[in-house]
């Protein structure tokens, strides 16, 4: 046993220290880099190309901005929410994310001027001749996504059109409901239902776009404004040369996707991310579980110590991490804490503390309860024999007690590999990540979903099956 | 000197008071008997010996030790006390012979080597020589009662504490646990033995100490206790048992 545990820690050791010290070096070059957060489901704004580039025309244009006025970006997938609140508590330096300019988000955040001229469009059933304009929709349903622009405009036509709205908070299933025939038509931005309809989701676009709000590109108020300017500047340019329109025309005038859409064809297109994804999880899932084992045993004794100090230490910590929720502790590390002291911390290193701290207060729980079911009288053997407590509980109780927790332990190996998925939320690109950006541009959702899930399922039978084997051998008395 | 010295010793969990002030001594190669009906307090009395229950007041004392004294470090002084209990206690992740050498080597009273060799040798005295490497899930009763008792010994111990050691073993495997007992009275241990066995207690006290509702009621050798009772409660006690 000995003679694993050296190699083990500085594996582990490493593995945290590549973590940290990428994030500790961007804060040291001398040549200024300013990181983006952007969204990662928002084709044809932000999304991943099968080899897992991003791309989409932010990302094009930042690009092409950044060229031509010589200075460096680091793009950051987060997703829409979780990029805004980055660029609030100043873990980016700016946004750009299809985020439509407005008065309230102008108090917070200083804009550049307009990128895109957005605007909502209708889109019916490809085929569907019947409804040409809007007096058509009379009596019919429309569907909406909440929150949009494209909602709001439904809303404020549907008396005067006569149509009912049904309300989505997904595209996919908003979508899927306008091709099932549920909902007659669906309202939304023009770029993304361009894209959609190129790439062959089924619907296709009736109307000409109703002018709306414009995307812009944001900073934290009174923060980089040399970047603003910078940015306005190469985007007038851009506007200039042409290239601009280039960007644009790449993506809303693009050919129909060629890619095969059947499940043995998606896999075959994802499965490098998806594998990517697959060990980001399992990298998650494994090192956080060594950290919690180190702290479920550390906080455990303390629960089982007669001195009253170390007992409350051990209740305080399981009862914050098990009495809220996993993604509030993932936002409050990651956004929160950095935010009030400022600093900046690294998504991977948050989610890790997060898992690390929140699996730490089950495992305490664990490996109570492993100590507490070890016989009474294998410790007053043991102290009478002269052993001391430290010793006799190292000695005696815990190899014992860690025998009885080995079901428990691969418990939450499950438990903490399926709460890796909420790490998703603040941008991690582990499994459901992936799943999250492949779907934003092949929207398949179906498919992909049933993809990711058999990943989970699989990898988690494995694991039960050893757990059974295990305790098979432990009733057996073998282990 | 007395060996071991017990003065006004009193014990209670929460309002139930075990021990009510209880004085005896133990002199030095004395094999004593404590006896009495369940719940009359004797095995709480031989865990305040070692202070394995923590005592509530009065005096315990061993050499010139007071063990009741919070300055004494009590693991030093278990050290030199070996006990036995009723349920055995063995380490079943561990071999016979790393039960048995395990405290003499993580308390560093011997190299590997020597626990080892010591081991050996107690295995041979309780007979259980072939069993060194057998677990203790492998092992009858009797033969891990056995095993305890050469645990308790590898401490080279002064005194043993026996906490009825043959209560939970089959009748025919008390024979071969009290024989081993047994022994070491002939060898001058310092012996304080509960026990339900009379026979056994008649056969190899010194001194038998009959106890009853937290207070020893009667106390004197064997032929006294067991032939002449001068109380009724001892009395009434041995025409249930005998």
């Amino acid at each position: 046993m000995r003679k694993f545990r050296q190699p083990l820690m500085i594996a582990l050791m490493t593995l945290l220290l590549s973590f940290i010290a990428p994030f500790a070096q961007a804060a040291t070059t001398d040549e200024k880099t300013y990181q983006i957060a952007t969204d990662i489901t928002f084709a044809p704004f932000e999304f991943q190309e099968t080899n897992g580039e991003y791309v989409g025309i932010d990302i094009d244009l930042l690009n092409a901005i950044a060229e031509d006025q010589g200075f460096k970006v680091e793009i950051k997938p987060l997703g829409f929410n979780a990029a805004v609140q980055a660029l609030e508590s100043k873990q980016v330096d700016g946004v750009i994310a299809g985020m439509s300019i407005t008065d309230e988000r102008k108090n917070k955040f200083d804009f550049s001027d307009p990128y895109f001229d957005s605007g909502v469009v209708m889109a019916v059933k490809e085929g569907n001749d019947e409804i040409k304009e809007y007096k058509d929709l009379k009596g019919k349903k429309v569907a909406v996504k909440t929150g949009t622009e494209g909602a709001s405009f439904a809303t404020s036509i549907k008396d005067k059109y006569g149509f009912k709205i049904v309300t989505f908070d997904d595209s996919a299933n908003m979508y899927d409901d306008v091709k099932t025939g549920n909902s007659t038509a669906v309202f939304d931005d023009y770029p993304v239902l361009a894209y959609g309809a190129n790439q062959g989701n089924g619907l296709e676009l009736v109307t000409e776009k109703e002018s709306g709000g414009s995307y812009g590109f944001a900073v934290s108020k009174g923060q980089n404004p040399e970047l603003i300017q910078q940015f306005n500047e190469g985007l007038s340019n851009l506007k200039e040369s042409g290239e601009y329109d280039k960007i644009l025309d790449t993506y809303l005038s693009a050919p129909k996707s060629d890619e095969d859409k059947g499940v043995i064809g998606l896999i075959k297109s994802s499965y490098p991310s998806l594998l990517k994804g697959l060990g980001m999880t399992l990298m998650l899932t494994v090192v956080s579980l060594i950290i919690a084992s180190i702290l479920g045993i550390v906080f455990g004794l303390c629960r089982v110590a007669k001195n009253k100090a170390l007992n409350m230490l051990g209740s305080i910590y399981v009862d914050i991490f098990r009495g809220t929720p996993l993604i509030v502790q993932a936002f409050f590390f990651y956004f929160g804490v950095p935010a009030a002291l400022d600093f900046r911390i690294s998504a991977i290193t948050a989610g890790l503390l997060t898992l690390s701290l929140n699996a730490g207060a089950y495992m305490a729980e664990i490996v109570r309860g492993g100590i507490e079911s070890v016989d009474k009288g294998q410790m007053e053997a043991a102290r009478s024999l002269g052993l001391p407590y430290k010793k006799a509980m190292a000695k005696v109780v815990l190899p014992q007690a860690i025998t009885l927790m080995i079901p428990s332990f691969i418990n939450q190996f499950i438990i903490t590999l399926k709460d890796t998925s909420i790490l998703s939320i603040i941008g991690i690109n582990e499994l459901t990540q992936s799943g999250k950006i492949i779907i934003a541009r092949n929207l398949e959702s179906f498919n992909m979903w049933l993809i990711v899930g058999l990943m989970y399922f699989i990898i988690i039978m494995i694991l039960t099956k050893v757990s059974q084997r295990l305790e098979r051998r432990i009733q057996n008395g073998k282990a | 000197m007395a060996k071991l010295k017990v003065n006004q010793l009193k014990k209670s969990y929460g309002s139930l008071e075990v021990l009510k002030g209880i004085d005896l001594e133990v002199q030095e190669g004395e094999v004593v008997c404590l006896i009495g009906p369940s719940g009359s307090g004797k095995s709480t009395l031989l865990r305040c010996m070692n202070l394995l229950e923590e005592v509530n007041g009065g005096e315990v004392m061993i050499d010139h030790t007071l063990l009741t004294d919070k300055k004494v470090n009590i693991n030093k002084v278990r050290e030199n006390i070996g006990m036995v209990f009723q349920h055995f206690n063995l380490f079943p992740h561990l071999s016979v012979l790393d039960n048995i050498t395990l405290s003499p080597i993580e308390l560093k009273k011997n190299t590997k080597a020597e626990a080892k060799e010591i081991a050996l040798k107690l295995l041979d005295r309780v007979g259980l020589a072939d069993k060194a490497n057998a677990r203790p899930a492998q092992l009858s009763g009797g033969q891990k009662q056995r095993v305890a008792i050469a645990r308790a010994l590898a401490m080279n111990p002064d005194i043993m504490l026996f906490d009825e050691p043959t209560s939970a073993l089959d009748p025919e495997m008390v024979g071969e646990v009290l024989a081993v007992i047994q022994q070491l009275a002939t060898e001058g241990m310092t012996m304080v033995i509960v026990t339900h066995e009379m026979g056994f207690a008649r056969e190899v006290a010194n001194q038998v100490i009959f106890m009853d509702g937290g207070l020893v009621v009667e106390k004197g050798t064997p032929a006294e206790v067991f032939t002449n009772p001068t109380h009724p409660r001892t009395q009434d006690f041995l025409d249930k048992v005998l």
